[in-house]
């Protein structure tokens, strides 16, 4: 159930309504408001509305209103008329019986306008659910713009919003100072660490993290300076603000000493992260982690990264690297082994290659790889990958070559123009 | 796989450093150099004794007071040749790249992380094949746009105190930079790991060496697909010098050929 409506018959109108009634109401219901006809309605969504319309009786009882109605429905209309038109003291309208619970009431209780009212009475329609069962465009039609909101008003189609919404206030600080002009920036620096500490403290406090800052700087010639500083991640932290703020200072130029100094939130998030693990030993570290991770992607880039692989056959086509996430991989390899995996150079090196008969097939015996020579005790392959006919075409021929050191290294010969170079694609280690 | 020479009183005072650590002030480096002395001959049972004797109120630790200071790789052939049985915690540890070292670290990484903690990888010459890396969710790859930044990286990482283990591959520090990183890494409390020969800063040395390569071979007696390899790995340490031998598998890369999923395509390259 979402809303109650109380409605007494004696209650006062005007100015003389008692507003320390509203007060009392406030103990019981999140939310009251005062509408037309005095009517006061209560907030029910999330809560037990039957028990919340007997506890606004009872304080409207306190106060001298025996009399006092009360209505519980899903919807506005239907909640007023069971609080107005019924004679008990208190009615619920079950859960989705709204319109069949105002269709036998006459038109009136909607309150139509005069006008419409007698039109409506020419034609016969005298309740609500004669109302209801017309069509549409017909009421459009006929009755125009208002008959279409009484039509929609008889079959509990309301969707008036009878509490206003909270405004949500975002954290800010400021400063502002009038006898002298800020120009030393470690000064100004000096100030904005004040406000970013008060700011973050509030976000701390409200749960949530920041995403973009404005700093506004109130110059001495009355003009005013807005620099938006965002973070590549959510933070509430004092520290990382101000290393940002810091950042951005290098690159500002005011025309004018400083006179004030505003801090405010632009958007936040909440502070919903990855659920954490009591018995994970590394829980109690994970903000600081999170943090450096924060720290370093501002930095750098997208630098902590996650593999995305693709079905491509070449092999340093087949990745691309992703900006890890919180919700990353949870997954944990129970038991690791080591083994010997192919590592990729970023992008394969031409070498000059010494080769042998093998059969019908060459293979490589030794590489010059800068100015040293390395020796190939053990080659596999070839390994033939072709393809990209319809790209960029490629043709190689790979070999799996053991050094005389033991390292292992991954050759290939061919390139997109088919040439007989030879490269150095990567080794295993 | 046996420690090389004898280590026993060193690890043995070791060992009593770690468990008792109620010693009470009045302790001192003397005493310290005085018990090592007495140690000449030693016992257990007659070292407990006369440690209970001079210092009545120290408390023996139990648990795992000791794998506080380590980071076992999780590979036990290694582990029972490394110093205290893993990696130093908040030291600077060096590894020689000759084969083999990313296949052990990057086990090492993934056993921290199964054991609950969390190690990173920085890739500074991003060499690191996408392909084979197993993603896990406690074990961060970090792939820096130049050796600079993969330093940085580190050393952010190192600060957090966050990691158990950082492997620290294809961007080696120099001087000034080794001492900022050991800095780091002692204030986090991880264990740094430089893939490199620089040393002049690590607690511990290690290299590693492949030795033989299992083969399968094709009908024709060619080498067709390496399946395993031994790696040889030395372990260094002030007063410490020891080796192990074990063999590990070579994971087969795997060829998608782009005609057919299944099929390789044997056209093969103009002659």
């Amino acid at each position: 159930m979402s809303y109650v409506c109380l409605w007494s018959p004696s209650w006062p109108t005007g100015a003389d309504f008692p507003a320390d009634l509203v007060a009392s109401l406030l103990t019981h219901a999140p939310r009251v408001a005062v509408g037309e006809r005095n009517l006061v309605w209560g907030d029910a969504r999330g809560l037990h509305g039957g028990q919340l319309a007997e506890h606004m009786l009872r304080v409207a009882g306190d106060y001298g209103f025996e009399d006092a109605h009360a209505g519980v429905a899903m919807t506005p209309v239907a909640a007023e008329v069971a609080a107005t038109q019924s004679t008990t003291q208190l009615v619920i309208v079950k859960l989705g019986q709204d319109r069949q619970f105002i269709a036998p009431y006459p038109l009136r209780v909607l309150s139509p306008s005069g006008e419409l009212s007698a039109l409506l009475q020419g034609l016969g329609i005298e309740t609500c659910g004669a109302l209801a069962n017309l069509d549409a465009e017909a009421i459009e039609v006929r009755l125009g713009l208002d008959g279409v909101r009484l039509w929609q008003r008889a079959r509990a189609d309301d969707e008036r919003w009878l509490f206003k919404l909270p405004l949500r206030s975002l954290p800010s600080a400021s400063v502002e100072w009038v006898e002298y002009g800020l120009k030393d920036p470690e000064r100004l620096l000096f100030v904005i660490n004040s406000l970013a500490g008060t700011v973050c403290t509030s976000l701390v406090e409200r749960g949530e993290r920041a995403r973009e800052m404005a700093l506004v700087f109130a110059l001495g010639n009355r003009t005013q300076r807005t620099h938006v500083i965002r973070s590549s991640r959510p933070s509430a932290e004092q520290k990382r603000w101000m290393r940002l703020v810091r950042e951005a200072l290098d690159t500002i130029t005011l025309p004018d000493a400083v006179m004030g100094v505003t801090l405010r939130v632009e958007s936040v998030t909440g502070s919903g992260g990855a659920q954490g693990d009591l018995f994970d030993r590394g829980f109690a570290s994970a903000p600081a982690v999170e943090d450096a991770v924060i720290q370093l992607t501002d930095d750098q880039g997208d630098v902590v990264v996650m593999p995305e692989n693709s079905g491509h056959p070449l092999l340093e086509q087949r990745t691309k690297w992703t900006a890890r996430t919180s919700r990353a991989s949870r997954s944990t390899i129970s038991q690791p082994q080591p083994a010997l995996t192919l590592q990729l150079l970023p992008s394969p090196k031409v070498v000059t290659v010494d080769t042998e008969s093998r059969r019908d097939h060459e293979v490589p015996v030794r590489y010059l790889d800068g100015n040293e020579w390395h020796d190939i005790v053990e080659a596999a392959g070839p390994d033939r990958v072709s393809g990209g006919q319809w790209s960029s075409s490629y043709a190689r021929e790979y070999f799996r070559c053991v050094r005389e050191d033991g390292m292992m290294v991954w050759l290939f010969r061919g390139s997109q123009q088919q040439t007989k170079d030879w490269f150095l694609h990567g080794w295993w280690d | 796989m046996a420690p090389e020479g004898s280590f026993f009183v060193d690890s043995f005072l070791l060992s009593v450093s770690v468990r008792y650590s109620l010693i009470p002030r009045s302790f001192s480096s003397c005493d310290s150099i005085r018990l090592g002395l007495e140690m000449s001959k030693p016992s257990i049972a007659a070292l407990r004794a006369l440690i209970e004797q001079r210092f009545p109120d120290a408390t023996p630790l139990t648990g795992g007071a000791q794998t506080t200071e380590q980071v076992a790789t999780g590979i036990g052939a290694l582990d029972r040749v490394l110093p205290n049985g893993g990696l130093p915690r908040g030291r600077l540890s060096v590894w020689a790249p000759q084969g083999g070292a990313t296949a052990i670290l990057r086990a090492s990484c993934h056993s921290v992380v199964a054991n609950g903690e969390r190690s990173a990888w920085v890739d500074g010459d991003n060499t690191v094949a996408g392909a084979f890396w197993l993603d896990d969710h406690g074990l961060y790859l970090v792939r820096p746009k130049s050796r600079i930044h993969a330093l940085r990286a580190a050393e952010e990482l190192l600060r957090s105190g966050g990691f158990s283990l950082l492997v620290l591959a294809g961007a080696e520090p120099q001087g000034t930079e080794t001492v900022r990183l050991t800095r780091a890494a002692r204030e986090g409390g991880a264990a740094l790991i430089s893939i490199g020969s620089a040393a002049s800063m690590a607690s511990l040395r290690l290299t590693s060496r492949l030795l033989c390569y299992g083969w399968r071979r094709s009908p024709f007696g060619d080498p067709a697909e390496a399946q395993n390899v031994t790696i040889r790995v030395d372990a260094r340490a002030v007063g410490w010098h020891a080796h192990v031998e074990f063999p590990i598998p070579v994971t087969q890369h795997e060829l998608r050929l782009s005609l057919e999923s299944e099929l390789a395509d044997r056209r093969g390259l103009p002659r």
